[in-house]
């Protein structure tokens, strides 16, 4: 296997805007960060195919306005906005398909979880999923952005536009709500 | 310090359960590369931001002010005896001639006293005795 070349974000985003490199650079950042933002669109959107579709729909949207990223903040804020942006149009798509609420929560997602092909998860995975489903959706983005990626505060704020403060309180709801949820599932 | 979530994740962990299909991910990158649509690219020089702007600047003054503190310190262990003792001697003489000064300028010496001074010398010329000296 050849191996990979190293990449650089600063080289890579000057690239992006000459158009005789853009297409090989934008090849370099989807295999940089196809992983991660499909981890990140999985947790939101739980089956395997959609967050397949959504992460396919997010490099799209990141390459037909690739004019419009001028390297003012980080290429992984941006690209994860976008990720987010398309998860929540989704999953709210999938809401309307399924005659629920806008309102209503993102329990039903899990619901097939069981049967899914790609979940090789216990129960007791199933039911965190389930608690994790039940919150409000920007309780349920920043418990998936701090909980799984372990991602900081003060990068979160940028990615989601909301102070450090509101953050961290609604990781501490979410983080109260699940153990309330868990507790009265056992 | 115990973390806010530790009770989850001592039970539950950080792995979902979710899976890949085998190589999904080296066939998604070749796929959604092949996939992407020409598009029209308007070259544009990226802006440094402000940090990468001022940062020779702020490295400049950040060695200088290293340089100061350096002097400051070397001045404080080694030579500060020997400037303060040049500055204390000059201040002394300037003092001493200013205190003279001042004793002229009071009137301590009288026109009387003068004038004896200059009539002794007068005196000691006619007697010769000066030249003794």
């Amino acid at each position: 296997m050849a191996a990979r070349e190293k990449y650089d974000e600063a080289q890579v985003v000057e690239q992006l805007h000459d158009p005789k490199q853009c297409r090989t650079a934008f090849g370099k950042v989807i295999e940089h960060y196809s992983s991660q933002l499909y981890w990140q669109i999985r947790r939101m959107v739980i089956d395997h195919d959609d967050a397949n579709d959504v992460l396919q729909n997010t490099f799209m949207k990141a390459w037909t306005n690739i004019d419009n990223f001028r390297g003012d903040a980080k290429l992984s804020t941006w690209l994860y906005k976008i990720a987010i942006n398309e998860s929540i149009t989704f999953v709210n798509k999938k809401k309307v398909m399924n005659q629920l609420s806008i309102d209503d929560d993102e329990s039903f997602l899990v619901n097939q979880l069981e049967s899914d092909e790609w979940f090789d998860g216990d129960q007791a995975q199933i039911n965190l999923q389930k608690a994790i489903a039940a919150l409000p959706e920007k309780q349920r983005l920043v418990f998936n952005l701090r909980y799984y990626d372990e991602m900081k505060y003060d990068e979160m704020s940028e990615i989601l536009g909301t102070s450090e403060g509101a953050l961290k309180a609604s990781y501490h709801h979410a983080v109260k709500k699940i153990e309330q949820f868990l507790g009265e599932t056992d | 310090m115990k973390r806010e979530d530790s009770t989850i994740l001592n039970k539950y962990g950080k792995d979902p359960g979710f899976k890949v299909p085998e190589n999904y991910f080296d066939d998604f990158n070749k796929k959604m590369a092949a996939m992407l649509p020409d598009i029209e690219i308007t070259p544009v020089d990226i802006k440094p931001t402000m940090w990468q702007r001022i940062k020779p600047l702020a490295y400049l003054a950040a060695m200088f002010a290293g340089v100061w503190c350096m002097m400051t310190v070397f001045n404080h262990f080694n030579g500060v005896s020997n400037v303060n003792s040049v500055g204390a001697v000059a201040e002394k003489l300037h003092s001493d001639s200013r205190n003279l000064d001042e004793f002229i300028m009071s009137g301590s010496v009288s026109d009387y006293d003068i004038l004896n001074y200059e009539d002794s010398v007068a005196m000691s010329n006619e007697d010769g005795s000066i030249d003794e000296y």
